[in-house]
Formats: structure tokens, sequence, C-alpha cells
């Protein structure tokens, strides 16, 4: 997949990785003790609040770094728009000069194969006619 | 009437068919007159074709402008519109020559420093939380824009390379039958025996056979005398 298409697919899955673990942290939060209420028990062992927020911080810099050198891989850009269509438009005339050189070529082989074909003929008939001559023993 | 398991193919086959030939071979076969019904153009054939009436109608012009397609409107040109159409600020400077990578770059920064701050203001302040989405949102729509906005270049650089590459293929296939051309000539002067005196001495041919095959015709028949030879064989 070429780069562009590259940089958009992580693009999204960073939007993805952010709107998920922005999710993910809401749900499991333990509740907030507000001024003179009893503390809030414990959250229960099975969800790792700590490990997860460390986990999902790895992603999303892992995600990060990755489209840093995505950009990076680009192509640097060398001149501008019309730099480019300046340069298709010579290619464009170089291709339709050789590819006319190519045709030419092309009838002149052609008319020396037909010629080669005569003269191969030629050469068959010469053997097909030409009388056998056995030596009598 | 005979029922068929297929539909009928459209009427327009019959623009594409030779209506008058066919009717004449029909007549001229003496074909039943089932037949030469078959094969008679439909009567409206010399209104839609004019005066070439065997011939198919011109297909119509290309659409120009907009068009509705169902129900809805649509654009014949293609053009990215502006972050401003769209209702966005434009976070990375406006003009032609924008430094695509140096922008992504900081935009991506741009981007982990928001998610930060969202992550700060649901701690604290919860009830902020749209402003902090709604900037991540724009730095999102802006990194697509600049992607966006990078792939006429890429189709111009798809097409540089392809034209270089068809021209490298032709200029190797035009030496490629130059070579062989040369190497025919080479041979067919090799199989001559009158030219291998004159090996040295450019032909001329009086009709500019290039490679003067016929002039030598009459030499290499007589050279081929007794080349064949059964005794020479056994």
């Amino acid at each position: 997949m070429d780069v562009v298409s590259q940089l958009q697919d992580q693009a999204n899955h960073m939007a993805s990785l952010f709107f998920n673990y922005v999710g993910a942290l809401q749900r499991d939060a333990p509740p907030v003790r507000l001024g003179d209420e009893p503390p809030p028990p414990p959250p229960p062992p099975e969800v790792d609040v700590k490990g997860q927020g460390k986990m999902m911080a790895t992603a999303v810099v892992q995600a990060a770094k990755t489209f840093d050198a995505l950009v990076g891989a680009l192509p640097v850009t060398a001149g501008g728009e019309e730099e480019q269509l300046k340069r298709i438009a010579e290619l464009q005339a170089e291709n339709e000069a050789v590819a006319n050189e190519l045709q030419s070529e092309l009838s002149a082989m052609e008319a020396e194969l037909a010629q080669v074909r005569e003269v191969f003929h030629l050469v068959v008939d010469h053997c097909l006619r030409k009388p056998k001559v056995v030596n009598a023993k | 009437m005979a029922a068929s398991a297929y539909p009928p193919p459209p009427p327009f086959y019959r623009l594409y068919k030779h209506f008058k030939s066919d009717e004449e071979e029909g007549e001229e076969d003496g074909r039943s007159d089932e037949d030469a019904d078959k094969t008679k153009g439909p009567d409206s054939a010399g209104e839609i074709g004019g005066e070439d009436w065997d011939l198919p109608p011109q297909p119509p012009p290309p659409i120009t402008g907009a068009y509705v397609m169902y129900g809805q409107t649509y654009g014949t040109e293609d053009v990215l519109p502006t972050l401003e159409e769209q209702g966005l600020r434009q976070l990375y400077p406006k003009g032609v020559n924008v430094d695509f990578k140096k922008e992504l770059k900081a935009l991506n920064r741009e981007l982990l420093f928001n998610f930060l701050e969202l992550a700060d203001v649901l701690v604290d302040r919860p009830s902020q939380y749209a402003r902090r989405i709604e900037d991540i949102g724009l730095i999102f729509r802006n990194i697509h824009h600049l992607l966006n906005g990078l792939r006429p270049h890429q189709a111009r650089t798809t097409l540089i390379h392809i034209l270089e590459v068809q021209l490298k293929r032709r200029k190797e296939a035009l030496a490629e039958i130059r070579r062989r051309r040369e190497e025919a000539k080479a041979l067919l002067r090799g199989a001559d025996p009158s030219s291998k005196e004159e090996d040295e001495k450019p032909k001329e041919s009086k009709d500019g056979d290039p490679l003067d095959i016929k002039g030598d015709l009459m030499e290499l028949d007589q050279g081929l005398e007794g080349a064949f030879d059964l005794p020479k064989l056994m």
C-alpha cells in the first residue's frame, strides 16, 4: 500500500485509540470521594486501572511514532506542479518520437522478413526442381 | 408463441446490424418469408441513423457542469474543497508550497498534546471536555486535508514514473530490433557465396533494396548449383 494511504490509516487508527481508551478509562475509573462522604469501596481486583493506563499510553506513543516514521518515508517533493507537468509533457513527446521510430523499424523489419521468405522459397524451389543424380554402381 | 426462460435482449442490438446487406442476402438465398422478416430492420432505423441508416447513432456528448443522479447533484470537476469552504480553521500556513512533512509532524505533536490535555481535563474539570474534543477533531481534519492534498502530487509522480518505464522499454525494444536486423543481414551476406569476395564493397541496388537480396538472387541461384548433389552429401 502506498505511503499516503498508510498515513491515512494510521491517523484513523490513532483516532480509534483515543476514542476507545478514553471510553475504557472513564468506564473503569474508580469513584472519587467528594467532600465529607465516606471513602469509596476499592475497585475489584480484576480491573487493573494503572496497568491498563500504562498499556494505553504505550500504544498511543507507539502509534504516534509510527505516524512520524511514515511521514519521514514520504518521498521528497522535488519541484512544484508546473515542473511536474512540464516533465510529463517532455516524456510524452519523447515517448511519441520513440514510438514512431519503433514503428518505422518494425515496418522495415517486416519488409526484410518478406524478402527473406522470398529467398527461402526460391531456394526450396531450386532444391525441389533439381533432378536427383543417382550414381549407378 | 414459444416461451423463453431468458428475457429477450434489449432492442438496441438492431442498431448494430447491417440490415441492408442482410436483406439483400435474404432475397438472393431465397429464404422463406419468416426468415426474411427476422432480418429486416426496424422501421425507425432510418430516422435514428439519418442518411446512414444502418449505422448506430453517435454516443451522447460528455456532460459538463453539474448533473443530477438519483436525486443528488454531482459536479464534473474534481477539486479538493479548502478547509474554509468546509467551515474549519486551517492550522498550517496557507500557500502553494506547503512543507507537507514538517506540517504533518507538527500536527502529530499537537495531537498528542491535546490528548494529554483531554485526559487532564477529564480528571480536573470533566465538564469542559467538549472544547478539547473539538480541538482534537480539528487537528485530525487538518491532517486528513493535508494528506488529501498530497494525492494530486502522488498521481503526477506516478504518471512520470510510468512514462519513464514505458520510454525505457520502447528504447530497449528498438535496440533489440536493430540488433536482430543486423544479425539477419550478416547471416544473409554469409549465405550468399558470391558476396564473400565482395564483403567490403557496399552494395548498391537499383530499386533501393536495403538487403540487395533481389540483385543477388541470380548469383545465389548459381552458387547453389551442385551444393546439394547427393554424392557429396553421401
